[in-house]
């Protein structure tokens, strides 16, 4: 899309199967994704696989995380890590964010329906990923037609602002603004942590939902990606009312900057 | 002269409404004789973010200024109503709230509302609170919203002294603390005589023989309502010719700080 | 290539500010998106009472545009005087079509005044096109204090198979694995399926409705301006399609379904 900066699908996954079960239809699920990425010009694919079996054990983490891993061998220089992990295994948590970070493309860890990221049991792995220079993907979302039910894990933008608010050095993305939710209060939220950075990606396409993001946020402070969303995430980016700059930040300038790479 | 503290311009989620712009409304002020009005947003009422029913309102009343007086709907469970006053009220010069905890999921006892509340008061901004949008009995089949009780307004002007309270839309105020307990309250409240009747039941009679004209005010409810309704109250309410005056505009004048 | 948006809106929505929502406004939209004519109903006669009052500001707006903007007319069959404002959709708005609500308007699709209004709207010649929940708003966004049940995709294959001289448009989420795709050989082929809400890539719903039942039967679709139009110009562009069968999809199958 851009000559000078790459294009980067900054939520990106693989999917997860049992080690010796028959996955053939989640390795085609991760080939159709990487045949979407060609498609639309994505360069590199920022890639997790945190949609396991709850409650997650250090056996599943580090199994899906090395499913990414054989997928980076696959596509060699397209696909980028986003360890997972269960944050309530602090040892053993810790110790795949240090093992999985001497990979080259490993630039982040993902924190997903195991705990709110504001609950203190997550506080090492993200003290970890701090002294790893790495960033912390966030999924969050407020969903309003949960208000009354949520669960323990659920994480709404106010929870990411808490953490960003307690990590001022953190450098964090909330995931996909279009993951379903009251976007106008997630952008609202969010603007109040300069640390923060979020995603563009997400089944919804609401009109204004990423002109909004740009007005409150800033082009800094959003990047682009997919969550298997490939049509709606890129027609997002193609709608959004920027200058090429600002575009090019998005794309990729910030994300790259974020991982030092810029 | 009279001023309306009780108006609205914008779309209302269940109903088409008329004279609902900021042209428009002047229209109906014309017709009835209004000379200024104290607007806010029906649109958000509804809206999630009620935010962008006062952005949608800055727009329709910057070329009415000298008529039209700003109202802002926030909404204290929502994201960033902090930041969202202060633009209220050096952006949009929005002389109070206006508040609906049926329609936003709070009730006037929740500590939220109550921090919002002394922002607003920080601000020099009065705080109005419709007891309802539309009649109970046809209300959308897929929303339900109570009417706010009237005891639950004489709690909250109870505990905030300091603000000032404009109740609209009310009725049955005869049985309520606002008038029963009257004298044990802050007089920082005033009663928006748009659904009491003088005549019947003689409500407004009551309220106002009891709380005194001075703590009444003129309102209509447009373009929810049609405003003649009120004026033909106003004309059979028993009063002085004074008293009437202060009702019609000099007690909301004050209230502006005009 | 000329586009035909078989899924737009104008006005208000109860829950969030729309942009672009007036007649002269959405046309912007349209040519930022290269759509030469839209279908478009009131996005605030979804929720008004009296949908039909949403109709009325439909004509305002439409009316300085008619070449470019097709007017769908929002009916509720469980509201009073439905018959008569029918009338009034197709002689003075012009309505090409109906825009059912269901979720919002508290009927099923098996209801017998649903029924009735799919009948009278055929005998006036109009399509009848069907809004699923989705196809308006996420119900994860959905207003805290309104909860309308969503449309079976099942129902609408019902109701089609019901009404086989109706001619229908479903406007839905991905209905690749529902009984409109895969068991349409067993249903008239009186539907039609707006693309909006389905990719190509990844899970390739679009692509599967597409081999299975035909480019014929799909219609382009970008539900503005509740939406960006972007995301459906790219499924479009990713489609795995012909040249022939992109256009009979971007304007050729709606154009016939118009009587152009």
């Amino acid at each position: 899309m851009f000559e000078d900066v790459p294009l980067i699908d900054t939520h990106a996954h693989v999917m997860y199967s049992d080690p010796d079960a028959d996955d053939s239809r989640q390795r085609g699920l991760d080939a159709a994704y990487v045949e979407a990425a060609d498609v639309l010009g994505i360069d590199i694919l920022v890639v997790s696989c945190p949609m396991v079996r709850k409650p997650t054990t250090p056996e599943i983490f580090r199994h899906a995380n090395s499913l990414v891993i054989d997928a980076m061998q696959k596509w060699p220089g397209r696909i980028w890590l986003t360890t997972y992990i269960n944050p309530g295994w602090t040892r053993e948590a810790i110790a795949e964010i240090q093992r999985t970070a001497e990979l080259e493309d490993m630039v982040a860890i993902k924190l997903l329906w195991d705990y709110n990221c504001s609950d203190p049991v997550c506080f090492p792995v993200i003290e970890k990923a701090i002294e790893l220079d790495k960033i912390i993907i966030i999924h969050q979302a407020h969903h309003t037609n949960m208000l009354f039910n949520r669960r323990h894990f659920d994480v709404d933008a106010a929870d990411v602002v808490a953490v960003a608010n307690r990590y001022p050095e953190a450098k964090i993305i909330a995931d996909h603004i279009g993951g379903g939710g009251d976007w106008e209060w997630t952008i609202k939220t969010l603007a109040e942590a300069p640390n923060v950075l979020q995603e563009i990606s997400g089944s919804n396409f609401d009109e204004n939902i990423v002109d909004m993001q740009l007005q409150y946020l800033g082009a800094d402070r959003m990047v682009f990606a997919c969550d298997c969303s490939m049509s709606s995430s890129m027609g997002k980016f193609r709608a959004l009312q920027a200058g090429t700059e600002d575009k090019k930040k998005i794309a990729g300038g910030n994300f790259l900057r974020l991982c030092g790479r810029l | 002269m009279i001023v309306d503290c009780n108006a609205y311009i914008g779309h209302y989620a269940f109903r088409r409404l008329h004279y609902n712009t900021g042209d428009g409304i002047l229209q109906l002020m014309d017709r009835a004789g209004i000379d200024r009005a104290c607007v806010s947003s029906a649109g958000a009422i509804m809206y999630r973010n009620s935010q962008a029913g006062n952005e949608e309102l800055l727009e329709e009343i910057e070329p009415h200024r000298d008529r039209l007086i700003p109202f802002a709907v926030l909404n204290p469970t929502y994201a960033a109503w902090e930041r969202d006053i202060t633009w209220c009220k050096s952006v949009l010069g929005a002389k109070g709230l206006r508040l609906y905890p049926s329609y936003h999921m709070y009730k006037l006892s929740d500590f939220c509302c109550s921090e919002m509340i002394e922002a607003a008061t920080e601000l020099g901004m009065m705080i109005s609170i419709p007891v309802r949008a539309e009649d109970s009995r046809q209300r959308h089949w897929l929303v339900q919203a109570p009417d706010v009780p009237l005891n639950d307004i004489a709690a909250l002007v109870a505990g905030h002294p300091n603000a000032r309270f404009i109740v609209l839309e009310g009725l049955g105020f005869r049985g309520s603390d606002l008038v029963r307990k009257a004298d044990e309250l802050p007089h920082n409240y005033w009663i928006e005589m748009s659904r009491p009747d003088p005549l019947f039941d003689k409500e407004l009679q009551f309220v106002k023989d009891a709380l005194g004209a001075e703590r009444l005010v003129f309102g209509t409810g447009i373009c929810f309502k049609y405003p003649e309704p009120a004026l033909l109250r106003m004309k059979v309410l028993q009063a002085t010719e004074d008293e009437k005056a202060d009702i019609y505009a000099g007690n909301m004048l004050r209230l502006l700080g005009e | 290539m000329m586009i035909i948006d078989s899924n737009a809106y104008i006005g208000h929505w109860a829950f969030r500010r729309l942009r672009y929502n007036a007649g002269d406004t959405i046309l912007e939209l349209m040519d930022r998106a290269g759509i030469d004519q839209a279908c478009v109903s009131s996005a605030s006669a979804i929720m008004y009472r009296n949908s039909h009052a949403g109709n009325e500001e439909l004509l305002e707006e439409i009316e300085p545009h008619r070449d470019r903007l097709i007017p769908f007319a929002v009916l509720n069959p469980a509201y009073a005087g439905w018959r008569r404002d029918l009338q009034w959709c197709r002689d003075t708005l012009g309505a090409r079509g109906l825009r059912l609500h269901p979720s919002y308007h508290m009927y099923a699709l098996n209801d017998a005044c649903c029924h009735e209004l799919v009948d009278a709207a055929t005998e006036l010649g109009m399509l009848v096109s069907i809004a699923a929940l989705y196809s308006v708003a996420d119900v994860r966004q959905r207003h805290w204090l309104v909860d309308p049940p969503d449309v079976p995709l099942q129902d609408i294959a019902w109701l089609v198979a019901e009404h086989p001289d109706a001619r229908f448009v479903v406007h839905a989420g991905d209905s690749s694995g529902s009984d409109l795709v895969q068991k349409a050989d067993e249903l008239p082929a009186n539907y039609w399926l707006d693309m909006a809400f389905m990719d190509p890539l990844y899970h390739k719903g679009l692509q599967t409705v597409k081999d299975r039942i035909g480019a014929e039967r799909l219609v382009f679709g970008t539900s503005i301006c509740f939406r960006y139009p972007e995301s459906a110009l790219v499924r479009m562009e990713a489609l795995q399609a012909t040249d022939e069968e992109k256009e009979s999809i971007y304007n050729g199958n709606m154009l016939a379904l118009l009587g152009q």
